[in-house]
């Protein structure tokens, strides 16, 4: 994973949504991925960097995050923005995690969930466990 | 769906050596009773009532409402109870209304008169310790 993270590092913003699909294999649509390349042009920057996660599911925990933390719509909100710059204590965080868990049906360790601090590491552990739980 | 989580008892365990593992106890009756919320709204018909998510900011209220002691004996009773609560309330032996009025919050209930052990003066804690103050 590491390896093919870093070949797309050299790709520009609509063929690292490509290279997604090819990584990703069968589990999901290139049409799906068509629907979100206009909505999601603000992140695209953001995902030829850490290009793990989808944007839907970022976008997904942004929204999770906002109505936990009860902040306002015009608040910044980056991927890479720490649960505690938002003002979450460590309390916070564990609702966080509890709401990602409820709302993507998947289970979080508790170790897991102790490396948790930004949304795009939060965005990255749901993806790793959705992928992993249909092939259990 | 992820595998349905069950409310495992087990004795009591031995008391927290420090305010580390007392802070990872907490988080760990927290993710319990967060894991139990599904089968609480199941046993009770709660779907109508309540969000999954006011339960959880019910419970991280009653959390955070000791959130300010520091004595790892003092959480760990704490946790006892609040664990004892969720089992009662797991295995059906309180009923909706219980739950209705304690954790669906309404107004003036007891738990939401604020922190325990805070006064506006130090008036009657001094009074207690002496008639001279």
């Amino acid at each position: 994973m590491a390896s093919l993270s870093t070949t797309s590092l050299s790709f520009k913003a609509p063929s690292t949504r490509i290279s997604q699909v090819l990584r990703k294999g069968s589990s999901f649509q290139s049409v799906a991925f068509g629907r979100f390349a206009s909505s999601t042009s603000k992140t695209s920057l953001r995902l030829q960097i850490s290009c793990a996660a989808k944007a839907e599911t970022v976008q997904k925990v942004s929204d999770i995050v906002k109505e936990q933390l009860a902040l306002t719509a015009d608040t910044p909100l980056t991927a890479e923005s720490k649960f505690t710059a938002l003002g979450a204590d460590s309390l916070d965080t564990v609702e966080i995690v509890m709401a990602l868990e409820e709302k993507f049906n998947i289970s979080v360790e508790e170790s897991d969930a102790q490396n948790i601090t930004t949304i795009q590491e939060a965005a990255d552990l749901i993806e790793d466990l959705v992928q992993k739980k249909p092939a259990a | 769906m992820a595998a349905p989580f069950t409310l495992r008892k087990i004795g009591v365990p031995p008391n927290s050596a420090n305010l580390t593992e007392a802070r990872r106890r907490v988080f760990d009756f927290f993710r319990a009773a967060c894991r139990s919320i599904p089968t609480i709204m199941d046993i009770y018909n709660l779907q109508d009532v309540v969000a999954p998510s006011q339960l959880r900011f019910a419970i991280s209220a009653q959390i955070r409402n000791n959130a300010h002691i520091t004595d790892p004996k003092v959480i760990d009773l704490l946790l006892f109870k609040g664990m004892e609560e969720l089992t009662d309330i797991v295995d059906h032996a309180k009923q909706r209304h219980h739950i209705i009025g304690q954790y669906v919050v309404g107004e003036g209930l007891v738990q939401n008169t604020g922190n325990k052990d805070q006064g506006r003066t130090d008036f009657l804690k001094n009074f207690y310790t002496s008639n001279y103050f």
